[in-house]
C-alpha cells in the first residue's frame, strides 16, 4: 500500500531520482571527516531556522513589548527557555564551524579554478551570519539588546560620508525605539533569511557541480557514495554538535534575558557577545577619531583581500599563495584569540566592570522576579516601566540623587550629614529611638536648629513604658487614609482610648500642634497630624516651609523644596513608597538596603577603597 | 554487519534523535497555552456590580465586569472583561436576581435584547431566549449560562457576581478552567 503510494508519488514527481543524484553522488577517494563541516553547517542553520520561526510564534517586536515577550517565552512557556537557548547557542556554534569550514577550505586551496566563485558565495554567507548573529541578539530589547545597537548602529554613522545617513535609516530616526526594533526584526526574518537561502542554494548547487575536493592522489582510496559513508560522518559529528549545544542550554538554563532596555542608565556595562569582542577589543585600540579605521576600513580590507584570493592564484605563483593565504587566516584567528583574551582579562581585571556588572545582574534579577510577581507585573506602559514603577530600585535610586546628600540612609549618604537618617521614617522604631535620643546622628544629632527634641528630653517625665506609648501613637498617624480631617481622626475608634494618647498630648502636645487636640505654644514645631503618612511625607518633600511643617526656620536651615520640576510625580511616589517599604520582595531578603544593587552607593566606596 | 549497514543504520538513528531533541520541545512550545497558569485557575471572585434598588423587577439591565486581566505578559489592572444581564426576580422568589453572562453559548456573541425589549436575542445567528434563559428556537446548544450571585446583609444590598466563561456549543454548561 504505501509502497504503491510511494510509487505513484514517484512518478508523478521523480522525487527518488532526486534523492538518487544526491546520495549515490561518488567521491573521489572515499569519504572523509574532514568533508563534514559544510554539511553541518546547513543542519545548524536548519536548526536556527526551526527554533527562530517558533519564538516568531510568540515574539513581539516593539519597544513595549518585545522584553515582555521574550520573558514570556523564557520563563512561561513550555520549553521556552529551551528553544530560545538552542537558538542562542546555535548562533555561537555556527560561527565555530564557520571558522573551521573556512580553515578546511583554505588549507585545501580549495578557493582556487574552478571554484572562485563558490569561494565567493562562501564569503556572502560568512558576512550574512555575522548580520543575523548581530540582529539577533538585540531583539529582546533588554539593556544588551540596547546598548549593542546603540554601538552598532554609531559604529555605522561614524563612517565617513553616508555613515550619518545610513545609521539614521538603520535607527528608523534619531532616537532608538519601535522603528529601530521592527527594522531589526525585519531585517533578521526576512531581509537576511532570504538572502541566505539564495546564497546558500548557490553554494550549495555549486559545490555539487564541482564535487567535493578530493586530497592530491586520490586513486589511492577506493571510491564511496554519498549515502551512507559521508552521511553516517556528516550526522556523527552534527549528533556531537548538537549534544554541545544541547548541553550548554541545560547547564546555562537558556539563553540570558538582562534588565528591560533603560536609556537613562549611566553605567551599563554594554559587552557584545564573544565572537565580537575581538572587534570590540580593537576598537579600543583606535583614537576616536579614527574608528572607522578600526570598525570599517579593516574588517572590510579582510574581506576585500578574501575576496581577491582566487583571484591572486593566477598572477602569483599558487604554492606561494597559499602558503600566504594559510598563514593569513591563521595569522587573523591568532589575532583575534589574542584580542579576545585580552578584552577578557582587561574586564577581569577592572572593578569598576566588575561591580557595574553585579548591579546589572541585580537589576536583571530583580526586573524577572517583578515581572513574574502578583503585586507587580509587567505594567501595560511596557516592560520600561517595570523597574521604574519598583519602590524597592527606582524609589532608593531616586532618593539617593534628591535626598541622601542631606539625610543619611542607614548610617550611609552621598554627602555631609545635615539632617536626620531615613531609614525606616514614619515607623514606630524609627520614632522610639528619636523619643530615647533625640541627639543621636540618626535622629537630629547633625541639625543644631533641631534643638527642640533635646530640650524636650531633659525635662521629660515619661518613663519607658509611656515612651513606648507615645512611639505606638505617633506610629498610627502614617496610618490615617487620606481623606480624614484630624477632626474626624480624633472620633474614630481606637484614638481617645489609646494609651499614648494622654502622654503625646501632655508632653508633644506642648509644642506640635494638632488642631483640636494640641495646642503648642511653647516652641516651634511641625504639626504631626498623619506623620510619616503619604500625604505628610508629599508636602513636607514639596513644602518643608509650610507654615504648618517648618515655616518658622530662617532660610539658611531649611530644607529646599522639590516642586514638581525638580522632582517628577513618580518619583515622589517611589521614594515615599520606598520608604513605606511598599513593594515586594523577594523570599530570603531582608526589608531596604539589603537586596542586592540597592547598596549601590555603599558599594560604590567599598569598592573604592579595596583596590 | 557490514560496514555499510554500521553506517546506514548509525546514520537513521543518531538522525531520528536529533529531529527528536528539536522536535519534542517544539510541539511543547506550541502547545503551551494548554498549560494552566497559577493566577489564571486561581479561584473566581465575586465582583459587586450594582445595588438592589437599581434593578427593576423583570427588566434586564447588562453590567460590565471590571477585573485585573493578565493578557499573556502584561497585567492589565481593572480592565472590562466582559459583562453580564442582572434581572431582578418579584419580591419573595429565590434567588432574587437572576445573572446571565452576555456570552452566547452557541459561539460566543454578546446577546442583546430584542428590539421591543420582551426577549433575549443573539445579532449573530439568531439565538433567541426568554427572560428564564431557555432557548425559544433550535440554534443554541443550551439555554444561556446562570453566573452565580450573592446579595449582602445590607439594607440595600448590593448584588455582587461570579463571572465565568464556559465552553461554547457544547449541551452542557462546562467552565472554561
Ligand atoms: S453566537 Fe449567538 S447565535 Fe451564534
Amino acid at each position: 500500500m504505501l509502497d504503491q503510494l510511494a510509487e505513484w508519488l514517484d512518478d508523478r514527481t521523480g522525487y527518488r531520482t532526486l534523492i538518487r543524484t544526491f546520495s549515490e553522488e561518488q567521491i573521489q577517494g572515499g569519504a572523509r571527516w574532514r568533508y563534514v563541516f559544510g554539511s553541518t553547517l546547513a543542519s545548524v542553520f536548519l536548526i536556527q531556522a526551526v527554533t527562530g520561526v517558533l519564538m516568531m510564534t510568540a515574539y513581539s517586536p516593539s519597544s513595549a513589548s518585545a522584553w515582555g515577550s521574550v520573558y514570556y517565552i523564557n520563563n512561561i512557556m513550555w520549553m521556552g527557555w529551551f528553544i530560545r537557548g538552542l537558538h542562542h547557542f546555535g548562533a555561537s556554534t555556527v560561527m565555530v564551524l564557520l571558522v573551521f569550514h573556512l580553515l578546511q577550505v583554505v588549507l585545501t586551496g580549495a578557493y582556487r579554478k574552478p571554484r572562485e566563485v563558490n569561494w565567493w558565495f562562501g564569503l556572502a554567507l560568512l558576512v550574512l551570519t555575522v548580520s543575523f548573529g548581530h540582529t539577533g541578539y538585540q531583539l529582546p530589547w533588554d539593556q544588551k539588546g540596547y546598548w549593542a545597537t546603540k554601538v552598532m548602529t554609531n559604529i555605522l554613522g561614524g563612517a565617513p560620508l553616508f555613515g550619518p545617513y545610513l545609521k539614521t535609516i538603520v535607527v528608523g530616526g534619531t532616537e532608538y525605539g519601535n522603528q529601530t526594533i521592527t527594522r531589526l526584526y525585519g531585517l533578521h526574518v526576512a531581509i537576511l533569511p532570504i538572502l541566505m537561502i539564495l546564497c546558500l542554494w548557490a553554494h550549495v548547487m555549486l559545490a555539487r557541480r564541482h564535487g567535493l575536493t578530493p586530497p592530491a592522489r586520490p586513486e589511492r582510496w577506493a571510491a564511496e557514495t554519498y549515502w551512507p559513508a559521508q552521511t553516517f560522518r556528516n550526522v556523527a559529528f552534527l549528533s556531537i554538535v548538537v549534544g554541545i549545544m544541547v548541553s550548554l542550554d541545560l547547564i546555562k538554563g537558556g539563553a540570558p534575558l538582562d534588565a528591560p532596555a533603560d536609556p537613562s542608565s549611566s553605567d551599563y556595562p554594554a559587552r557584545p557577545e564573544w565572537f565580537f569582542l575581538c572587534l570590540f577589543q580593537m576598537l579600543r585600540h583606535f583614537p576616536g577619531r579614527l574608528e572607522w579605521v578600526g570598525s570599517i576600513v579593516i574588517p572590510s580590507t579582510i574581506l576585500l583581500v578574501l575576496f581577491l584570493v582566487p583571484l591572486l592564484d593566477r598572477i602569483l605563483p599558487s604554492r606561494f599563495l597559499h602558503f600566504l593565504a594559510c598563514a593569513g587566516v591563521f595569522g587573523l584567528l591568532g589575532g583575534a584569540g589574542y584580542l579576545t583574551v585580552e578584552a577578557l582579562k582587561a574586564d577581569a581585571a577592572d572593578p569598576q566592570f566588575q561591580e557595574a556588572r553585579r548591579k546589572a545582574d541585580a537589576a536583571h534579577e530583580r526586573a524577572l522576579f517583578l515581572a513574574a510577581s502578583p503585586q507587580a507585573g509587567i505594567p501595560p506602559e511596557g516592560a520600561g516601566f517595570l523597574l521604574r514603577h519598583d519602590p524597592l530600585t527606582h524609589g532608593h535610586a531616586a532618593l539617593e540623587k534628591k535626598c541622601l546628600g542631606c539625610h543619611f540612609l542607614g548610617g550611609q549618604g552621598t554627602g555631609e550629614q545635615t539632617a536626620a537618617d531615613l531609614k525606616g521614617f514614619g515607623s514606630r522604631t524609627w520614632v522610639r529611638g528619636l523619643l530615647e535620643n533625640p541627639a543621636a546622628t540618626a535622629y537630629f544629632g547633625k541639625v543644631p536648629s533641631l534643638g527642640g527634641m533635646r530640650e524636650w528630653k531633659k525635662r521629660s517625665k515619661l518613663n519607658g513604658k509611656q515612651l513606648d506609648d507615645v512611639a505606638d501613637f505617633v506610629a498610627s498617624f502614617a496610618r490615617i487614609p487620606d481623606d480624614l480631617t484630624a477632626e474626624e481622626w480624633l472620633i474614630s475608634p481606637g484614638v481617645a482610648e489609646h494609651p499614648g494618647n494622654q502622654p503625646f498630648q501632655k508632653e508633644c502636645g506642648q509644642c506640635h500642634i494638632i488642631e483640636g487636640f494640641t495646642e503648642g505654644g511653647t516652641r516651634d514645631a511641625p504639626g504631626l497630624f498623619a506623620w510619616g503618612s503619604t500625604r505628610w511625607l508629599s508636602r513636607m518633600i514639596r513644602k518643608p516651609g509650610a507654615p504648618d511643617l517648618y515655616g518658622f526656620f530662617e532660610d539658611k536651615a531649611q530644607m529646599p523644596p522639590f516642586g514638581p520640576d525638580q522632582l517628577r510625580g513618580n518619583d515622589l511616589e517611589m521614594i515615599i513608597r520606598f520608604l513605606h517599604n511598599d513593594y515586594p520582595l523577594m523570599p530570603g531578603t531582608e526589608l531596604k538596603g539589603t537586596v542586592a544593587g540597592v547598596t549601590v552607593k555603599m558599594n560604590d566606596q567599598v569598592a573604592d577603597q579595596k583596590y | 554487519m557490514t560496514r555499510r549497514d554500521f553506517y546506514r543504520y548509525g546514520s537513521i538513528v543518531l538522525g531520528s534523535l536529533i529531529k527528536l531533541v528539536i522536535a519534542v520541545p517544539a510541539v511543547a512550545f506550541l502547545a503551551s497555552p494548554l498549560r494552566k497558569r497559577g493566577q489564571d485557575a486561581g479561584e473566581v471572585a465575586f465582583a459587586a456590580l450594582t445595588s438592589l434598588n437599581q434593578l427593576k423587577v423583570g427588566v434586564p439591565r447588562s453590567f460590565a465586569i471590571i477585573q485585573d486581566q493578565t493578557d499573556a505578559w502584561i497585567k492589565y489592572p481593572s480592565e472590562p472583561v466582559g459583562s453580564v444581564w442582572l434581572i431582578r426576580q418579584p419580591a419573595g422568589t429565590k434567588p432574587e436576581v437572576i445573572a446571565f453572562t452576555v456570552e452566547c453559548p452557541h459561539l460566543g456573541c454578546a446577546i442583546n435584547l430584542t428590539a421591543d425589549g420582551k426577549s433575549f436575542l443573539c445579532p449573530c445567528h439568531a439565538s433567541a431566549f426568554d427572560f428564564d434563559g431557555k432557548p425559544q428556537n433550535q440554534v443554541p446548544p443550551r439555554p444561556m449560562d446562570r453566573l452565580d450571585v450573592e446579595l449582602t446583609a445590607e439594607p440595600d444590598p448590593q448584588v455582587r457576581v461570579k463571572f465565568q466563561r464556559f465552553r461554547t456549543l457544547a449541551q452542557e454548561r462546562i467552565p472554561l478552567a
